[in-house]
């Protein structure tokens, strides 16, 4: 089940819904490199809202996302971190601390105004 | 089973009478055996210290009748020595009240000698310990209007059977296990509400002690005072995570000069609030860490280099506006180019 | 709601399996909802694990009572290669795979309970307990 990619302007936005399997997750990185590359997109809201659980083998593939499209020349953002997903985390040890956060969609696609704008 | 009303509105009372109000009686009481803890097993090993057994339960089925017969009587003579005392009396100031309370005690007493003491007898019991404890009646008073059952029913056994020493001996010492179950009942419905109040106390006191302040819309302000162990450090943590989550918080500062001593354990709780915010999008400013401190924490391996510090809660304030203001200037300029809202 | 579960643990899949059973069942217990959150994390990366090192194993689930307290017992089960060096596993920063390696020291951090049995060939069991507080 593929996770769908939504185009608004410069950017593109996912938002997760449902429970995605770890093969899932690996294909959104195929994927959103693909997008990215096709659209000439300038940044990338991943929204995790829906993640009840962030365990190391998702936070890694969201750092290896964000490598990727970086290399593609695009910023990405990470929104939607529940408090106890945040505080979960954190004991676990993940940091997320080369990745930029933002707390919700619209935080997040102002972020990426203020990066584009500063470029 | 009809419920008193409570007299004296306390906060605990508040909490298990709502529950006791809603009708069916197995949501009640299965709420408070869950409550208390108390499970068959309990249950049986109560029995067992009291040495219980199906003898005292024939005995006392034995006693029913008398019982029966005598009920009206007792709670006659029962209430007339609850309006001799102040402590007790209060009951009579309401005749509603009055009655239904009248018809509990009748129940109740009945119910001492009608067999099956099992765990629904338990919840029973445990219920109107509950409630009695939760109209304020101390508990001295309770379980002394058990010595009132015991000295009037006893002399009714005593009477009945006369002429059978054994058997007269036999059905009060079984009733005497049963008012010590009771008792016993009645003593743990006490402790526990005096456990919730002072939960409830606890935790009130920790909210007093960590106010979230939020200056305007998207600065909060953490002041921390105090000894931070891992359940409190843990509690401001998710407070302010939440804080951060609803008020749509981009800046945090945090002050500890009010923390009585900063070791690593406390530094460690500090990082990992501010992993954590920075996780949700917001930055956090810890403000009040003294140079000296801080030294001495490097010095012990606390890797503090990613940590944003500034002397006071002041300077935070003002690299918060800063911070701040660097993003509101762009989200405007990003739409329209209306003057900036500088509050 | 059954006091004990054991999850086969065979594929990705399973990883989610079992921490959302064990978030339902700290749920039913009556933990604190961050404390679901920990548990399921724990879950999952104990999971995990497994599945990377050993390929298949077994999480159990089980409530447990401790003079009055409540708690989750969490048990992960391999018969994989074993941990070589168990201390140097559970310092923090040390890691085989990529990043965080076993994520041990973060489980023990999740958890307040933990222990963990390893022999090189035969496999590796963690035992956490999670405590309401």
């Amino acid at each position: 089940m593929s996770i769908p990619i939504l185009k608004q302007g410069n950017f593109l936005i996912v938002s997760i819904q449902t429970i995605i399997s770890d093969k899932d997750l690996i294909s959104l990185q195929d994927d959103l490199s693909l997008q990215v590359g096709k659209h000439r997109s300038k940044g990338v809201v991943i929204d995790v809202t829906t993640l009840d659980v962030m365990d190391s083998f998702s936070t890694r593939t969201l750092r290896n996302i964000a490598y990727t499209i970086k290399l593609r020349g695009a910023e990405t953002v990470i929104v939607g971190i529940q408090p106890d997903v945040a505080f979960a985390m954190i004991q676990l040890g993940l940091k997320l601390d080369d990745v930029k956060t933002a707390l919700n969609l619209e935080e997040g696609l102002m972020l990426l105004n203020y990066l584009l704008e500063r470029k | 089973m009809s419920t008193i009303p409570p007299l004296s509105k306390t906060p605990t009372s508040k909490k298990i009478s709502e529950t006791s109000s809603t009708a069916g009686s197995k949501s009640i009481s299965s709420n408070l055996l869950k409550a208390m803890n108390i499970n068959e097993t309990d249950i049986e090993r109560r029995k067992e210290w009291l040495e219980f057994t199906e003898k005292d339960v024939k005995h006392l089925a034995e006693l029913d009748s008398i019982a029966k017969g005598y009920a009206d009587e007792l709670i006659k003579s029962l209430n007339n020595h609850f309006k001799k005392f102040n402590e007790s009396s209060q009951i009579f100031d309401n005749p509603e009240v009055l009655k239904r309370v009248k018809v509990l005690q009748k129940e109740y007493f009945l119910r001492l000698t009608q067999g099956n003491y099992d765990s629904n007898y338990i919840e029973e019991r445990l219920n109107v310990g509950n409630v009695h404890a939760s109209i304020g009646l101390d508990v001295k008073w309770y379980l002394g209007a058990y010595n009132f059952y015991v000295q009037a029913v006893g002399g009714k056994i005593f009477e009945a059977f006369k002429d059978d020493p054994q058997k007269t001996k036999d059905l009060f010492l079984s009733l005497i296990k049963l008012v010590f179950m009771d008792i016993g009942l009645a003593i743990d419905t006490y402790i526990f509400q005096r456990e919730i109040t002072i939960r409830e106390q606890q935790e009130a006191i920790r909210e007093l002690s960590t106010p979230v302040l939020q200056v305007r819309g998207e600065l909060l302000i953490l002041p921390i005072v105090g000894i931070i162990d891992t359940q409190r450090a843990r509690q401001v943590t998710e407070k302010l995570l939440k804080f951060i989550r609803d008020r749509r918080a981009k800046v945090v500062v945090m002050d500890i000069t009010g923390v009585s001593t900063v070791d690593s354990r406390v530094a460690n709780h500090v990082l990992q609030t501010v992993d954590a915010s920075r996780l949700m999008g917001a930055t956090v400013i810890v403000t009040g860490l003294s140079p000296e401190v801080a030294q001495t924490l490097v010095a012990i391996g606390v890797d503090l280099s990613k940590l944003n510090t500034v002397g006071d809660l002041q300077g935070g304030l003002a690299e918060a506006e800063r911070i701040l203001g660097y993003k509101v200037t762009r989200v405007e300029r990003g739409d329209s180019l209306a003057s900036s809202s500088q509050e | 709601m059954k006091n004990k579960v054991s999850i086969p643990i065979n594929d990705e899949f399973d990883i989610v399996i079992a921490r959302q059973k064990g978030r339902e069942m700290a749920k039913d217990l009556g933990f604190a909802t961050i404390d679901l959150a920990l548990v399921a994390t724990a879950i999952s990366e104990l999971t995990r694990n497994i599945i990377t090192y050993a390929q298949k194993g077994t999480i159990f689930l089980e409530l447990v009572e401790n003079q009055g307290k409540k708690g989750i017992l969490v048990i992960s089960k391999d018969d994989g290669p074993g941990i070589e060096n168990i201390e140097l596993a559970l310092q923090d920063g040390y890691s085989t795979t990529q990043s965080l390696g076993l994520g041990l020291p973060g489980v023990r951090r999740l958890m307040d309970d933990f222990e963990i049995q390893s022999e090189l060939g035969k496999g590796t069991t963690v035992i956490a307990t999670k405590w309401i507080s």
